[in-house]
Order: C-alpha cells, then sequence, then structure tokens
C-alpha cells in the first residue's frame, strides 16, 4: 500500500453532496413521478459503479480536481481509498435494491432513494461514513466476510 | 383543498422528515460519538490472545501506568488520524503504552469485546482491566481526563 492511492477526503465529500441531492430529488419524484425517479436511482447506480470500476475518470472526481480543488489549501491528511470504496459498494447495493426492486414495487424505489439520501447526506455535511460504520456489524452478522 | 393539492402537500411533508430525519440523526451522532463510558467490572485484556505486533516486536507487557487499545480495520476511514494522536499522547506520557489492533481479520475478537465500530479505544490500568471503553473518534481530552485518573502525568 502505497500513499500515492491516497485520496483528498474532500472529494468524495463533494460527491456525497451531490448524491444527496440527485437522491433527494429522487425521493420526492418518487412519490409524484415515479419513471423519472427510477430514471434518477439508475443514473445513481451507474455513478456507483463507475466509482467502484474506475474512480480516476469518475465525475464527480474530475469536477472536483478542476473547479473545488484549486480553490482550497492544501489537504491535512489523505485518506485511505478502501473505507471509501466499502462505502460506494454499500451505496450501490441500495441502488440496485431500486433499480431491481422498483420492477416489482414501487415503494422500493422510494426506500432505496430515502437510504442513499440519508448516508450521502451524513458522509457530506457530518463525515459520518455509514458504510464504514456498519462495516463490522454486518462482519459481525456474517453477511459479508 | 383539493385532493391533488393535499397529495403534493404530503410529498413536501415526507421530504421535509426525512431531512429532519438526516439531520438529527447527523447532530445526534455529533454529540455521542467519541464521548465514551467508563467500564465497571474486570474485563481483562489478553495480550497472548491478541497477538500484537509493535515496531516489529510481539508486545507482552502492559503499560506501567495505563495502556491504550486502538481497534481498527482496513475499511476505517477515521482511524489513521486516532492513531496519529495517540501515538503522540504516547510519546508525551510517561508509563503509557498504545497498541492498535487490525481486526479485520480477527472478527472473533470484535464479537468477543462486543466492538460494533471504528475507531474503538479501550483505555486500560496496569493490570490490563479495560476501564474506559469509547466508540468512535473519541473527543479532544476525554482520554487525557482518564489517563489521569489512572496516574499518567
Amino acid at each position: 500500500m502505497t500513499t500515492n492511492n491516497h485520496v483528498d477526503p474532500r472529494g468524495p465529500r463533494f460527491g456525497a453532496a451531490i448524491t444527496s441531492v440527485l437522491s433527494f430529488i429522487a425521493f420526492y419524484l418518487s412519490l409524484t413521478n415515479q419513471s423519472l425517479a427510477y430514471a434518477i436511482v439508475i443514473a445513481l447506480g451507474v455513478l456507483f459503479t463507475w466509482s467502484l470500476v474506475s474512480p480516476s475518470t469518475h465525475p464527480y472526481g474530475w469536477s472536483f480536481a478542476k473547479f473545488i480543488r484549486p480553490n482550497l489549501a492544501a489537504p491535512k491528511e489523505l485518506e485511505d481509498p478502501r473505507p471509501l470504496k466499502f462505502a460506494q459498494q454499500v451505496g450501490l447495493a441500495f441502488a440496485l435494491l431500486g433499480i431491481i426492486g422498483g420492477i416489482f414495487s414501487a415503494p422500493l424505489v422510494t426506500v432505496s432513494a430515502a437510504f442513499i439520501f440519508i448516508a450521502a447526506f451524513l458522509n457530506a455535511f457530518f463525515g459520518l461514513c455509514l458504510g464504514c460504520q456498519l462495516y463490522l456489524l454486518i462482519r459481525r452478522v456474517g453477511i459479508i466476510r | 383543498m383539493s385532493p391533488t393539492l393535499s397529495y403534493v402537500d404530503s410529498t413536501i411533508v415526507l421530504s421535509i422528515a426525512l431531512l429532519i430525519v438526516a439531520t438529527m440523526t447527523g447532530i445526534g451522532y455529533r454529540f455521542f460519538q467519541g464521548r465514551g463510558h467508563s467500564v465497571s467490572g474486570a474485563q481483562c485484556i489478553e495480550l497472548e490472545k491478541l497477538n500484537l505486533l509493535k515496531n516489529g516486536e510481539e508486545v507482552t507487557k502492559f503499560g506501567k501506568e495505563a495502556t491504550v487499545v486502538l481497534f481498527s480495520t482496513e475499511y476505517c476511514g477515521q482511524c489513521p488520524a486516532v492513531r496519529r494522536s495517540l501515538a503522540k499522547l504516547e510519546y508525551r506520557k510517561g508509563g503509557l503504552l498504545f497498541i492498535e489492533a487490525d481486526i479485520t481479520h480477527r472478527i472473533d475478537l470484535a464479537a468477543h469485546f462486543n466492538i460494533s465500530q471504528t475507531p474503538t479505544v479501550f483505555v486500560l490500568n496496569p493490570a490490563g482491566e479495560i476501564r474506559f471503553r469509547i466508540g468512535g473518534t473519541p473527543k479532544p481530552k476525554t482520554i487525557e481526563t482518564e489517563l489521569e485518573k489512572l496516574g499518567v502525568k
């Protein structure tokens, strides 16, 4: 593990802020215009998958590097990308719940958008990574190894 | 009020409720995490079972005055910062030993000590009994206050 892989923690939080806005819109729309909400949840699923497959080309990271980071001071500390990756996997799991579950039952899109919103909102504005917090509990009950 | 309007109202109410739930969760988390609490009883840490390395050598003795144990995982985002601050504390205080246990591959330890989040920090007395535990990133001075009770200067 080299320090070169480490990332500026403000980047993912910037991404989480965008995700929280998108998922909030999806939550709102899922109560009024379901097909549009479904499209946003699919887009969120694509974004989560993208960040897992190729984080360096992700539009969040790109726009952070281009527009936000030049205006910020150097980061106080860099972060290990592994917890972030795990958090993205949790996000993807919730998006898949909406995408697959939405085919059978519309309220699952609402549930999926609500979970993604809460997780992304807490990450962006309170620095709480829900996926990282739940990691041990999920391991202990044996869902993942 | 027309039925359509009340329908729109309920979506707005639900959306605001979601915002409030998320915000309250965040505030609650900020308030409660890292405060820690005293542990009564005498649950002991057994160093032979932890099998910890420090600077390449196995840890066989507790700190003379106190020991601070940090439980971390590979996926723990805040652990590196806590590790740095505890290492500094160890350097500043006499008789204090700081050890870290990565429990990513020792989930049995998490169950044994009932650890549900990382970072989790234990403060041990010289006999290795757990006196204080903190879940989450410790609030400033919390650990120092506990260490003073154990006579660490």
